[in-house]
């Protein structure tokens, strides 16, 4: 079944145009990838997906649904749910706090303590240090904390925008892993990412983006295997 | 050694740990907002924290006590110097603070840098002037009726400035802002109904009549005004803290760390901003009207800029985001060009070079903010934490976890 669909959609930023009639659907229980070099419009699509930014044209559905002028606070309790680039998490507060936080838009308390199980199983870092302010841990624990307050809102699809940002490539794999993990317990990924190699090889699907458009799409073994994009995205000739 | 069980997927390799410490170090201690209060007071605040609950009333009421009877005790050091009266200066120090209270809900818990705000402490003014002076024409109605007016006059203004503006973000809001103060003052000069310079005399005053005629709350009666504007303090610092862990202060606080953030967690950013606004109006109109009533006249030169500064000024000097920490600034504020008036004049550079001292010394202001916040999250936790420390016991056999 269809999760997401954008069809059509285009994002300017003032005169400038991001994102030029990108159509892309994502099926339910998927991981799928959107890769692409700085200033293709990852991010864009993300925060136009979110609700962060409103798209100049066409339409984004979700779950059969039309949520296109739906405001970001709301697609939340629809189940839509951004870890953002750059983590965005809430420096002042505490990782209890944080996570909390991503609890925000819920009314059953019973399901807020089951994600936290989950979250905390999925990061036990998190539960170690949940007393602690998230400005003071490190990149990759704050990365966590991202994902794991993401997923404390009960996310059908969950965002990734960059998880692998500055991390240490040790962190960067587990965090890969962690993705898949959090798939195969039932939850759609759409993950943006530049490294490419990591997110291709995690991917159902993949999509590649240059200059607002999407050039090339596939499986992510088909991708990993195109020259062009090996060339292009992977280092390798 | 995971205590949790179900999928592990940290497997705690020494690899991984290694990264992850190696990270930990590389990354240098959090930024602004983040790093763990220390300071002067921190061993105040959790030694209050750590007392019990009926030591913190006797303490608190003790406070309260001294501080009602500030002006009638009228300490030697403390008390101003001759020529400003101290019951007096009591009054304005306790305004300021209302006003640093009010202040703080909109930059200290929302993050929202409001450089206009004597326009609503003006607007309050002018609320309770009008209605109760002989000088205007409108209808006239007792003082203390003005008081709640005066709030819902400003509230009202605070929706009105705030649902355009508050659209805008940091240092563009700060300009807005900056210009609604300004356009608030001049208004009031070329409006002929607002009588500009010439202003509005005998303001109201709330009832009573010594023995000897003088009401009580005459314009150079100080200590009844002052107890009523402390009293009207305990009650807005009483809602102020409520508000504050409420789901509304949780809003907020998530609001001025990231706004974006805070948005995709599910909080319809936009609605509580302009709550601080029109709540942090109130505030503003609510001491402008208790000014205005002690002053007993009201005209266009109060209102400009520079106090404006000042306010903003005394929030950051306390602590933006700490209460407790706005009526220290607030106080202090207007405490010391009435203590030392031999550098009144020069109070502008002294707080100009306390502020920059503070940012160097002490960025989170004399009292850093830290709010709890898991009012509503504690449940969830409390549940996770005892099934955890079941299952941490059953798995080590009925030991006790280490």
């Amino acid at each position: 079944m269809t999760l997401l669909e954008l069809e059509n959609i285009s994002v300017h930023y003032g005169r400038i145009q991001a994102i030029r009639g990108m159509s892309f659907t994502v099926e339910e229980g998927e991981i799928v990838s959107l890769i692409g070099a700085n200033g293709a419009g990852k991010t864009t699509t993300m925060k136009t997906i979110s609700g962060l930014l409103n798209p100049s044209r066409g339409t984004i559905k979700f779950n059969g649904q039309d949520i296109t002028k739906m405001k970001a606070h709301i697609r939340v309790v629809q189940g839509i749910s951004q870890a953002p680039e750059g983590r965005g998490i809430f420096p002042a507060m505490t990782v209890a706090e944080n996570l909390d936080m991503g609890t925000f838009g819920r009314k059953d308390r019973s399901g807020v303590a089951a994600d936290l199980e989950r979250v905390y199983s999925l990061f036990p870092r998190l539960k170690e240090r949940e007393k602690q302010y998230g400005g003071t841990m490190s990149g990759g624990e704050q990365q966590m904390l991202a994902i794991g307050r993401a997923l404390m809102s009960g996310p059908k699809l969950l965002l990734l925008d960059e998880p692998s940002m500055g991390l240490a490539p040790q962190f960067i794999r587990q965090i890969f892993k962690i993705v898949t993990e959090i798939n195969q317990q039932g939850t759609t990924v759409l993950l943006v990412e530049q490294n490419a190699n990591q997110a291709l090889a995690r991917a159902d699907r993949a999509f590649v983006l240059e200059t607002g458009e999407i050039t090339h799409t596939g499986t992510g073994k088909e991708l990993l295997a195109n020259p062009a994009i090996k060339e292009a995205y992977l280092g390798v000739t | 050694m995971s205590m949790t069980d179900g999928p592990t997927a940290l497997p705690g390799a020494g690899a991984d740990q290694a990264a992850a410490d190696r990270e930990s170090k590389g990354t240098p201690p959090g930024s602004s907002a983040a790093a763990p209060r220390r300071g002067w007071f921190a061993g105040w605040s959790e030694r209050w924290q750590a007392m019990p609950r009926q030591q913190q009333w006797a303490l608190l009421l003790v406070v309260v006590v001294l501080a009602y009877l500030l002006p009638v005790i009228d300490p030697p050091l403390i008390s101003t110097e001759p020529g400003n009266d101290f019951p007096l200066a009591c009054q304005t120090m306790a305004i300021y603070a209302l006003v640093a209270v009010g202040l703080n809900v909109v930059i200290g818990y929302a993050g929202l840098l409001d450089l206009g705000y004597i326009a609503f402490f003006a607007v309050g003014s002018y609320t309770a002037a009008m209605l109760t002076s002989p000088d205007s024409t409108f209808l006239k109605i007792p003082y203390l009726w003005t008081i709640p007016v005066a709030m819902a006059v400003t509230m009202f203004f605070g929706v009105m400035l705030g649902v355009p503006t508050l659209r805008l973000r940091g240092d563009y809001l700060a300009i807005v802002t900056l210009g609604f103060g300004e356009i608030v003052r001049i208004l009031a000069t070329i409006i002929p109904a607002m009588k500009g310079q010439v202003g509005f005399q005998n303001v109201g005053h709330p009832p009573g009549v010594q023995s000897n005629g003088v009401p009580v709350f005459a314009n150079s009666n100080g200590v009844p005004w002052y107890w009523l504007t402390l009293t009207i303090l305990i009650i807005v610092l009483l809602l102020a803290g409520n508000l504050e862990r409420s789901r509304v202060g949780r809003s907020w606080i998530a609001i001025r760390e990231d706004e974006d953030a805070a948005e995709t967690m599910g909080v319809p950013t936009f609605k509580y901003k302009v709550w601080a606004f029109a709540i942090g109006a109130s505030i503003g109109g609510l001491s402008g009207a208790l000014y205005s009533g002690q002053v007993g006249f009201v005209n266009n030169q109060k209102f400009d800029v520079v106090t404006s500064i000042l306010f903003v000024a005394a929030v950051v000097l306390g602590g933006a985001g700490n209460k407790v920490g706005a009526i220290l600034g607030g106080a202090i504020v207007a405490y010391i060009p009435l203590r030392f008036t031999a550098i009144a004049d020069y109070k502008y550079l002294i707080f100009g070079l306390t502020l920059c001292l503070i940012m160097i010394f002490r960025s989170h202001g004399l009292l850093a903010a830290r709010q709890r916040l898991l009012a509503y999250g504690r449940h969830a936790y409390a549940a996770v934490r005892s099934s955890h420390d079941a299952k941490a016991k059953t798995a080590l056999g009925g030991e006790a976890p280490s």
